[in-house]
Parts: structure tokens; sequence; C-alpha cells
């Protein structure tokens, strides 16, 4: 009986350690009076310029530690919802606005907004760690545009003048005309992109994607129509290589493959791009966006201007401490560490050489970045846009493959948009 | 009386022997399986949170363009891998168990991309394909697109799926035609059958048990296609709806739309697809399946 009652025990131990699958468990607070924080990031780029502001901040306050974790942006995105669901998120992570608002109106971030100085960060950075109630839910990290990257070398053998600030969309053209025709190479290269693509030329032409209050979509006003229309159709130039093209390799593989002398490119790509491609140095520089030669309502100058915050979870059992690192990431001090790693632009004020000062090994004049935040536009965003953002993009594509006419492709991005925003 | 008590002690330690086997299951695939059926007919919310709605998923997704497009490319898919693929691996197994010089090279040659892995083999495939800087344009000198032309699409990836799985599947079957006795082909060759008489009346028939179960493996792995045609068609592809699977289009709608409930709408969809292809061949097996030795 003692056997019997001893093997059954030893069936069960056994079931139960096949069954108990490996914990996760965060390992904040040790013995020692210690605190072990952990940083979630998905740009490996930026590593070390986090990590010097985590230094610089466990400097002060030796019995903090803080540890940066890297997940590409892919899975970063899959990860940080089921460590929400099971109330397992990091101490601090990145917040995108395509997701704050999501996770911010779910009641998973808390309310920071008494952590910054407000007066020192633009209308748009604000905007952009708010929740749909207009308390901030995150503490502004950078601030981006989108900028017109061209080839020096492609231009100086086609005898084109360089890209600047008088270039409107006719410029646009008749350079890349020259280029093909010079060259044999491709000149502008416009894809099936959003931020990077035609919600620049929307803009600038006076048009909108969500309006004022984000309920509605824009696909119907003649200005979106109008710069639609104008921005799928570059695909019909010789000078542009057709969505298909770009179905195989990105715009910035060509590019950097001297395949095509200009595109629309992130100011957070420009340092990677020079480092990881040393040839490029002296061949890539920046312009800002061509404007909108007749624009329906506007100057015709735009640009897309997007910002990433850091946040901390709704329950922290270390509200305290984080919020005193979260005040530090948004302090000047770091947002300059920040800046001069060369990670990103700081949101703060005024920082703005800071990360042009990353650039000095460099020969690209990257100076008139800063300029083009006076005329930025809020990258568009609303609670649904997970739920509309792919399927918009698949009326773009068939667009671009002729599958749908372009009325009928922006009837049902129009459709679709007002749909799920309705909710 | 006694035998009776036996019976029990003896069924209890049956159970408890298969208990972890059982438990294991239940935890990891039944108890999912059935939560799968529950979120189909809810309404997902932010953060696994979701709310019983009835057929409402159903209902949009059989109305829905897209995903009867997404089913037939599926079949589509599965009618351009299966026979042939199949038809190579017999083919292949049996010229593996021939009596050739460096036998056992070449089955481990034939063998090695299951060895790969999946995503490896889409990435050096993908370029082999490209239709501006591709191998395989350059050489034909064609100016073929290989993975953005809508109606090609499929097939390109249908040829990637058929040479990683047609290596394992030939080892499948050579193991089923080494049982075949050597008498029979004796028997044969004597009665003055050539090798194509004998392949057909000997070996299909001799081997059909393996084939048989091979052919249910394939079919259901191509039902369920994923990886190959997530890794070859990117995002910003233009033939993307003509190349989307059943299963691509579950990972769309519940990973990046976030819309679980549908998502899990179309995994019931497609396990009710594949049980009904599969409950045909178990009909059909008996028409010629030999299980006599």
């Amino acid at each position: 009986m003692k056997k019997q009652v001893k093997r059954i025990l030893s069936a069960v131990a056994l079931g139960g350690m096949l069954l108990t699958a490996a914990g996760c468990g965060s390992s904040n607070g040790s013995a020692d009076g210690v605190v072990n924080l952990t940083f979630q990031i998905w740009d490996v780029g930026q590593k070390p310029g986090m990590q010097a502001m985590c230094d610089a901040y466990t400097e002060k306050n030796p019995n903090v530690k803080i540890q940066v974790q890297v997940a590409g942006w892919n899975e970063y995105w899959t990860k940080l919802e089921a460590a929400a669901i099971g109330n397992k998120l990091p101490d601090i992570f990145w917040m995108h606005t395509n997701e704050i608002l999501k996770y911010a109106d779910n009641g998973m971030l808390e309310d920071v907004s008494d952590l910054i100085e407000t007066d020192k960060f633009s209308e748009i950075s604000l905007q952009n760690a708010q929740g749909s109630d207009g308390k901030l839910y995150g503490v502004p990290k950078d601030k981006d545009v989108i900028c017109l990257v061209y080839n020096a070398d492609l231009f100086d053998q086609a005898g084109v003048a360089y890209p600047d600030d008088s270039w409107t969309w006719d410029d646009l053209i008749s350079a890349s005309q020259q280029i093909y025709d010079a060259t044999g190479k491709y000149g502008y290269m416009a894809y099936a992109d959003e931020q990077l693509g035609y919600w620049n030329f929307v803009y600038q032409n006076g048009g909108y994607i969500l309006n004022e209050d984000k309920t509605k979509a824009g696909f119907d006003q003649p200005a979106t129509q109008q710069a639609m229309e104008f921005y799928i159709g570059l695909q019909d130039y010789d000078w542009c290589p057709d969505q298909a093209y770009f179905g195989e390799q990105a715009p910035g593989t060509a590019f950097l493959s001297g395949q095509g002398a200009m595109y629309f490119e992130g100011t957070w790509n420009l340092l990677p791009m020079l480092q990881n491609n040393p040839e490029l140095n002296g061949k890539l520089q920046v312009a800002a966006l061509p404007a909108a030669p007749d624009p329906v309502s506007g100057d015709g100058r735009a640009t897309i201007s997007n910002g990433l915050c850091y946040a901390m979870s709704a329950n922290n059992k270390n509200e305290e401490i984080v919020k005193d690192v979260l005040k530090f990431f948004g302090s000047e001090e770091a947002q300059r560490i920040q800046g001069e790693s060369g990670a990103a632009i700081p949101a703060y004020e005024g920082l703005e050489e800071t990360w042009a000062s990353a650039f000095e090994g460099y020969d690209i004049d990257v100076s008139g970045v800063a300029a083009m935040f006076d005329y930025s536009v809020q990258s568009v965003n609303n609670a649904s846009r997970p739920e509309w953002k792919s399927k918009v993009s698949d009326q773009l594509l068939k667009i671009y493959s002729d599958q749908v006419s372009l009325e009928q492709g922006l009837a049902n991005m129009q459709s679709i948009i007002d749909e799920a925003s309705a909710g | 009386m006694n035998s009776k008590k036996r019976n029990r002690s003896d069924m209890f330690w049956g159970y408890l022997m298969v208990a972890p086997t059982i438990l294991g299951l239940l935890i990891l695939n039944i108890y999912p399986f059935i939560e799968t059926f529950i979120r189909s007919l809810s309404k997902t919310k932010a953060f696994g949170k979701y709310e019983f709605q009835g057929l409402m998923n159903y209902q949009e997704m059989f109305t829905s363009e897209e995903f009867w497009k997404a089913t037939w490319n599926s079949i589509w898919f599965c009618v351009l891998t299966v026979p042939v693929g199949i038809f190579l691996a017999l083919l292949l197994a049996v010229l593996l168990n021939a009596k050739i010089a460096g036998r056992g090279i070449f089955r481990t040659i034939y063998f090695l991309p299951m060895v790969v892995a999946p995503a490896a083999v889409a990435m050096v495939w993908k370029w082999m394909f490209n239709a501006e800087f591709g191998i395989i344009n350059s050489i034909f000198g064609t100016e073929i697109r290989w993975l953005t032309d809508p109606k090609i699409v499929l097939i390109t990836c249908a040829v990637v799926s058929i040479w990683s799985s047609v290596g394992y599947d030939a080892i499948l079957l050579l193991s089923g035609i080494q049982n075949i006795s050597p008498y029979y082909y004796e028997a044969a060759s004597l009665d003055g059958a050539g090798k194509v008489k004998q392949f057909f009346c000997i070996t299909v028939p001799m081997v059909s048990p393996t084939l048989f179960v091979v052919i249910i493996m394939r079919l259901m792995a191509s039902l369920r296609v994923y990886d190959l045609i997530y890794m070859m068609v990117d995002q910003a592809n233009p033939a993307l709806t003509d190349a989307q699977s059943l299963m691509y289009l579950f990972y769309r709608e519940s990973f990046i739309a976030g819309n679980k409930g549908y998502g899990s709408a179309i995994v019931i969809w497609t396990v009710f697809l594949i049980a009904i292809v599969t409950a045909l061949q178990f009909i059909g097996q008996k028409k010629w399946v030999n299980y006599e030795v």
C-alpha cells in the first residue's frame, strides 16, 4: 500500500513537472535595497543612447538599476500586448502613436501629465503622447519629420540643380525626367506608403486623412483626391518604378544601390543609413519636401511629424521610482544625452542641434531639418487605426495594380475608416 | 468479483499512466480549440477581453470577398503542390532505391531542404526569383515577375514548397518501398514486365498505405500554408491578395488588425475544410489503398 502511494505521488509529481510552464516573472526589488527596472525598446540602433540615459540616472540614484531590453518592431507589439493582458508590462517602455490610444483608452498606462514641463515640448509632441481624454500617457521622447533624400552623384551626372526649399511637385517631376534621360536611373521613387508617401502629399495639397475630431476620413475631399491621383499617377512615368518593383525591394534598398535618385525618408533613418553604408557618405543629402504647386488651401507645405514617448503601466509596485525615472527622461539633461547619441531628435524644444551634431563626421547638411517642424502635421491617428491600417493599405495596393479604379478605391478607403472609427 | 476488482485496478493504472499525455492534450489542444471556437462567436475588444455576439463573425466572413479569395488561394495552392509534389517524391523514392553509386549521398542531399529553416529557404528563393536582379530571370533571359504578377505568384510559391518537401516525402515513401519483397519484381520481370509496368503494377499498389499517409499529411500542410507565403510575399506586394492563404489572412486579421474573433472564425473554417478533405480521402482510400501484403 505504501509503495502504491509513493508511486502515485511520483506520477503526479512528474505530471505536474511536465505541465508547469516556465514562468516569466518580472524581477524588481531585491534584498539589498537595489531596485531593478526593465526598459523595453524596439530599435537596437538606439540602445546605446538609451543605455547612456539610464546610466546617467543610476549615477545619481545608485539604488536604481535599469536594464534596456530590445525586441524587434514586429514582435514588440505582440509581446507588449501579451504582457499587458498578463499584467506583466515592463516598468518603462516606448510607446508609438499607432498604439498609444489603444493602451491609454483601455487604462493600461499611467497618467504622467505632471511629470514634465509642458511648455518645453511642441504641441505635436504633446498630442502624440495624449490619450483620447487629453491627458498625457507618455513622456515625449523624440520627434521626427519626413524629408526628401537625394543622391547628389546622380544629380551631378545629369547636371540638375539640387532640390531646395523652392521646389514644388513640378520640379520633382522635371528633375526626375532629366535624371532618367541622362543616366537611365530612376528619379523620384513613389511607392505605396502612408507616412513616407501619400499622407505628405495630401496635407500639402490642403486635404486631410482624418478630420479634426478624428471621426471621419477625408478621402471624399477634392483636395485629398487630387493629391492621391497625383501621387499614384507618378508610377506611370518611366522614371518611377511601379509598385511591383517595390514589392520586391524597398525604395531605400534601391536608393543605396544607386538605382534611384530620390525618395522620402524619415529623419530617424538618416544616421543609421550613413553608419551602415559608409559608401553613401557625400552622396546622400537631404532637402525639404517639395510643396504643392497650387494647393486647394494652405501654402502647399507639409510634412508628417511623429514622435515616440516613454510610458509606464498603470499599476506598478515601484510607481514612485518609475515616475522619477520618467521625470528624468523628460528633462533637458536626459533629452540632451539622447540627442547627442544621434538616436533621434529630442522632443525637448531647442535641442535639435544636439542631434545634428551627431552627423559631424559625415559630409551631409542636416541643418535644414529643424525648420521643417514649423509646418509639420501630426501623424494620422485615431483609436481604431490598428483596425483600418492594413485594410486601407490593401485598397491602395489594389489601386496601384489596377484591380479597382482610383475613385472606387478611395471610396472604399473612406468607408473602411468611417466604419472602423464609428466603433 | 475478484476479477472485476482487479479489472478496475488495472484500468486505474492505465488511466494514471496516460494521464500526463491526456492532461497535456486537454490543456494544450482541446481547451484552446474550445476557446478558439468561443472566440469565433465573440467580438474582440482590446487586451484579451471579448463579448459574445453569435454568428456575426461568420456572417461577415462569408460575405467577404477577401475571405473567399483566400480560401480559393489555399485550395489552388494544394492543387498546385500536392499532385506534382507527391508524384516527384514517388519517382525520387524509386530512383533512390536503385542500386547506384553514392546512393547515401543523394538521399542526404534530397533530404537537406527539410533540415534548413523554412524562413531561410524562402529568403534565398525570393532573391533567386527577384524580377530585377534575380538569377532565374538572368539565366533564362526572361522578364517574368515571379513574385509580383498576380497570376504567377502562387505558382512560384508552389515550386518552392515542392522543392522543400519533396525530399522528406521521398524518404517516407522510400521506407515503404523497401518493405516490398523483391520476389514480386523478379516474378514480374520473368513474365516480361518492363520497369514502367513494374512501377505502376507493383510499386504503386504495394506502397499505397504509405502513399496515403503522405498525401494526407501533404494536403493538410498545404491547406495550412503560411510561413512560406509570408516570407516570399511582402506586405507591400501588389499581388498580396492573390497569394494570401487562409492562414496568412488569419495572421493579418488577428495580429495586425487585432481582430482575434474574426481570426478565430477563419481558423474554425480552415479546420472544417481540412476535416472535409480528410474525410473524403478516408472514403476514397477504400478504392485504391492496398493493405494486403
